[in-house]
């Protein structure tokens, strides 16, 4: 194979992971917390295609075009609370939406 | 020489990805968070091709950078000024531990991929030309992978009649507001 | 033709599901009819099959149809198919012609009632599980078909509902069958185990090389559900209680089909039980008791259905008999002649009763013969045939049982032989006890109270099946001429070549004496009749036989009471101090924890986002370190 080995895309895809963990975790804005969602899910994508060329196994694109499905699935539910909540006059904001208080 | 050339490639396309990764999560508009994903996306299209997803590439432009992307667009724009959000907030402690999160979660990451990996990754398996081309995707998605397919499909049609339904504006929910 | 077998299969259930699905959008009359109709259409399929079947040469005469494999394990699969052989065949028609006659009988017997869609609905289910039962390719299907029978047989004993009595009896044949249905699917768990495969052909082809003990353990698993399926003792006592059902219910499931079904398996798994000689041999003995309990047993009872459940168990013996000797073809012959003239002596009694306002106790009718000359006529048609007088259906086919017993030889065979003899007598006593008391003597008050002047005596759809099922029992025998004519033996022989024959001389020989006797006991029966006292004349005889030898009492006392003691004991001191005790204390602990924890619950989703990336860390190192 030309170029980097499998390894260096790895390395790409769990920087890209932990960039998508800390906007989940740090941001308050819900857009921008499914946007994080969505670099986390790419990450994992990244991953399983370096694995499938590393074992020339096309099983791993497969899982990953499963992954894309499941990403645009959660992408609509998640915009579809998001517009739900704008409806309601909430705050934009995941800090308000805490009626799971105990 | 090639060789060459494909590191250059890959370390444009790496360093935007993570460049736009980073922008992502910092922006405080989510209408350049949104843009910066969409460069992400691209970038990583590219990754793929280097590694032989060539119909992963064209799905992940064509299906994430396009269509959804711009379904997030649609309704960062319908919300206007009220998607701007305060960049992070609550007690310091919480910002604290999510860093702290995030970075031991990389961290293991690259531990565990290279203690079970770290041998393994050089010698890349040898693949035909057609690896990763939309013939052989489609046959294995048709093939073996059918089942998987199939209940993907469900799987966005239930999440297509969920967003529908979230989205119904009803009399009641107006008042309620 | 294969196509004409699918349709049989198919048109029941499809009738099923149009009455379930639409409900109380269609009128009654229009569910009998879909129902009737769909049946008959199930008949036409079963025809053409049979004339495509007969079309074909000998040895072809088999031919497995698999719509798709359904389940896959490993090695094993089994598929949805069906096999349409001589027996099969012979089976989809008497099922599904018997059955088209019965439900459409049941439009007029059901009349007025208020549930007459749910009736229809359960017995177009019936049919189709029924066919589903002898069209199975492989034993799971038959299986299923067996467990949907006795599930259509629970729901149609239990039909009405408000009943007591009805919905008790339903509990008890489906407890009784559901003690067949764990040994006959127990025999097919170890089939698999042994062979790997649950088709037909493809066991049939490995029980040479099973071990004894195998063959023997599977044979008696499977002698396990046909016994209880076809109420032979020791578990009939389901089916005289079943009779609470509607009457066609009784004629079609329990005279019939159903009841048929376990002489049924016995023929079809033929080859299992030639390699278990002893098992088979208990079949026969099982049946030669059967048929001389059940025989004593009907010559005591007051209802009139009851009479005749009695004597289908005692049918139903000849049939395991026969096939327990290895006369494959007689019994399923016996099965054929039993469905046309007991389903007919069920109608007619349906009829009788259904004249008399639902009056089932035979003291309280008599002298029906100038009033229902033609019920008179079919009921003694089908009397006739049941205790074997010539030329009526059942003269063929149980003579023949009867003269197989004897050629089998040995002491077992002469033994049965007698049994069935005085099984003959019996039939001829217990049948024209019924008969002389229900329509000779002179009209009761409850009769003349049902009959006017004018009056018809059924509607037209429940007269029109009882005269064709007449004719059916009248000439339905002579497909068996011994010795002459032969056609029926013949085309069951292809499926399962019978292992014992008469030879002609002991045929003849055979039928002068059970003919003989037969008529002993009409004779018998009118004197008895005419001098107006019973048969049975010891009060304490009567008394044993009221009860039906005390089975039901004893399995009372053997394990209803001490089930019962059990379970009371275990409540006492285990429910109540352990587990019941426990329970609270469960309850109260979790709310009180839960009490505590709740305060970890910030409501901040960001915090939940945090906890799950630490809990996925310190997962990671337990994993690593594990590893």
């Amino acid at each position: 194979m030309d170029g980097p080995d499998v390894g260096w895309y790895l390395i790409v895809a769990a920087i890209l992971f932990g960039i998508g963990a800390l906007g989940v975790m740090m941001r308050r804005s819900p857009l921008i917390v499914l946007l994080s969602l969505e670099l986390m899910l790419n990450a994992a994508n990244l991953t399983l295609i370096a694995f499938a060329r590393q074992q020339g196994d096309l099983d791993g694109q497969i899982f990953a075009l499963a992954v894309m499905a499941v990403a645009a699935a959660e992408v609509a539910i998640g915009l579809g609370l998001i517009v739900a909540m704008a409806r309601r006059r909430m705050l934009l904001d995941v800090d308000q939406a805490s009626a799971l208080r105990g | 020489m090639e060789s060459v050339l494909v590191w250059i490639v890959w370390f444009v396309a790496a360093g935007a990805c993570l460049g736009t990764g980073v922008a992502v999560v910092s922006m405080t508009n989510p209408f350049y968070s949104a843009l910066s994903l969409i460069g992400n996306l691209a970038s990583l299209a590219v990754l793929f091709l280097l590694l032989s997803a060539e119909f992963l590439a064209a799905a992940q432009v064509l299906v994430y950078g396009g269509s959804v992307m711009v379904m997030f667009l649609f309704v960062v724009a319908y919300l206007g000024g009220r998607a701007d959000a305060p960049w992070a907030g609550g007690p310091r402690l919480l910002r604290g531990a999510a860093v702290v999160a995030a970075v031991a979660l990389l961290v293991e990451i690259v531990v565990v991929l290279g203690l079970a990996w770290g041998d393994n990754l050089t010698d890349p398996a040898q693949i035909e030309a057609s690896f990763g081309s939309p013939a052989s995707i489609g046959e294995a998605l048709l093939t073996d992978h059918l089942l998987a397919f199939e209940i993907t499909s469900i799987v966005l049609l239930v999440a297509a009649v969920g967003g529908v339904v979230l989205g119904t504006t009803r009399e009641k929910d107006e008042e309620v507001a | 033709m294969i196509v004409g077998a699918w349709i049989c299969l198919v048109a029941p259930l499809a009738g099923a599901l149009a009455i379930t699905l639409a409900g109380t959008r269609i009128s009654r009359t229009t569910a009998g009819w879909i129902s009737t109709l769909t049946t008959f259409v199930a008949f036409a399929g079963a025809l053409v099959a049979f004339v495509g079947l007969w079309a074909e040469g000998h040895g072809d005469r088999e031919h497995l149809s698999t719509a798709y494999t359904w389940l896959e394990s490993g090695d094993f699969q089994v598929e949805l198919q069906i096999l349409l052989d001589t027996l099969s065949s012979t089976m989809m028609l008497i099922v599904s012609g018997v059955g088209g006659l019965i439900v459409w009988y049941s439009m007029g017997y059901m009349e007025g009632d208020e549930e007459e869609r749910r009736y229809f609905a359960y017995m177009s289910l019936f049919v189709f599980s029924m066919l589903m039962l002898v069209q199975a390719g492989n034993l799971l299907l038959l299986l299923i078909g067996w467990g949907l029978v006795g599930l259509a047989s629970y729901l149609l004993i239990g039909f009405w509902h408000s009943k007591p009595e009805a919905v008790a009896a339903a509990k008890k044949a489906f407890v009784m069958n559901a003690i067949g249905d764990v040994t006959l699917a127990l025999g097919l768990v170890l089939l698999i185990w042994e062979t790997g495969t649950l088709e037909y052909l493809g066991v049939f082809e490995q029980v040479d090389g099973l071990s004894t003990t195998t063959v023997n353990l599977v044979a008696l698993g499977l002698l396990g559900g046909a016994v209880a399926k076809s109420a032979q003792i020791p578990l009939h006592t389901w089916l005289p209680d079943a009779m609470e059902g509607p009457t066609p219910v009784s004629a079609l499931i329990h005279a019939a089909t159903m009841v048929t079904a376990g002489v049924y398996l016995l023929v079809r798994a033929s080859p299992i039980f030639e390699a278990a000689p002893d098992v088979q041999a208990l079949a026969a003995i099982l049946g030669a008791i059967t048929l001389l309990v059940a025989g004593v047993i009907a010559l005591v009872q007051w209802d009139i259905k009851r009479v005749i459940a009695y004597s289908t168990m005692s049918q139903i013996g000849y049939m395991f008999l026969a096939a327990g000797i290895g006369a494959y073809g007689y019994a399923i012959f016996h099965l054929a002649t039993h469905a046309f003239f007991k389903a007919l002596l069920f109608m007619t009694a349906g009829v009788v009763i259904h004249h008399l306002g639902g009056e089932q106790d035979i003291r309280k009718m008599g002298g029906l013969r100038p009033l229902m000359p033609r019920t008179h006529l079919a009921f003694l048609v089908g009397a006739l045939s049941l205790a074997g007088i010539p030329i009526f259906s059942g003269f063929w086919s149980k003579d023949g049982i009867v003269a197989a017993a004897f050629a089998s030889g040995d002491t077992l065979g002469y033994t049965l032989y007698a049994a069935a003899l005085t099984g003959a007598l019996l039939t001829g006593l217990y049948t024209f006890r019924l008969y002389f008391a229900v329509f000779h003597g002179k009209p009761s008050e409850l009769v003349k109270e049902h009959s006017h002047d004018g009056q018809r005596e059924g509607p037209l759809s429940m007269l029109i099946p009882v005269g064709v099922l007449g004719v059916l029992a009248t000439i339905g025998g002579l497909l068996v001429i011994p010795g002459v004519w032969e056609p029926f033996l013949h085309w069951i022989d292809e499926t399962a070549e019978p292992t014992v024959k008469a030879t002609v001389g002991q045929d003849y020989a055979t039928s002068a004496i059970a003919v003989t006797l037969g008529l002993i006991g009409f004779f018998v029966a009118r004197r008895a009749s005419a001098a107006g006292r019973q048969i049975v004349t010891s009060p304490g005889i009567w008394r044993v036989l009221e009860h039906k030898l005390y089975f039901d009492e004893a399995y009372d006392a053997l394990f209803y009471r001490p089930a019962a003691a059990i379970s009371v004991a275990l409540r006492r001191n285990v429910e109540e101090p352990v587990v019941e005790r426990s329970l609270d204390e469960i309850g109260t602990g979790t709310l009180q924890v839960g009490g505590e924890v709740a305060r970890v619950q910030s409501g901040l989703l960001r915090t939940y986002a945090i906890a799950i990336a630490f809990a996925v860390c310190v997962l990671v190192v337990v994993f690593v370190a594990v590893r």
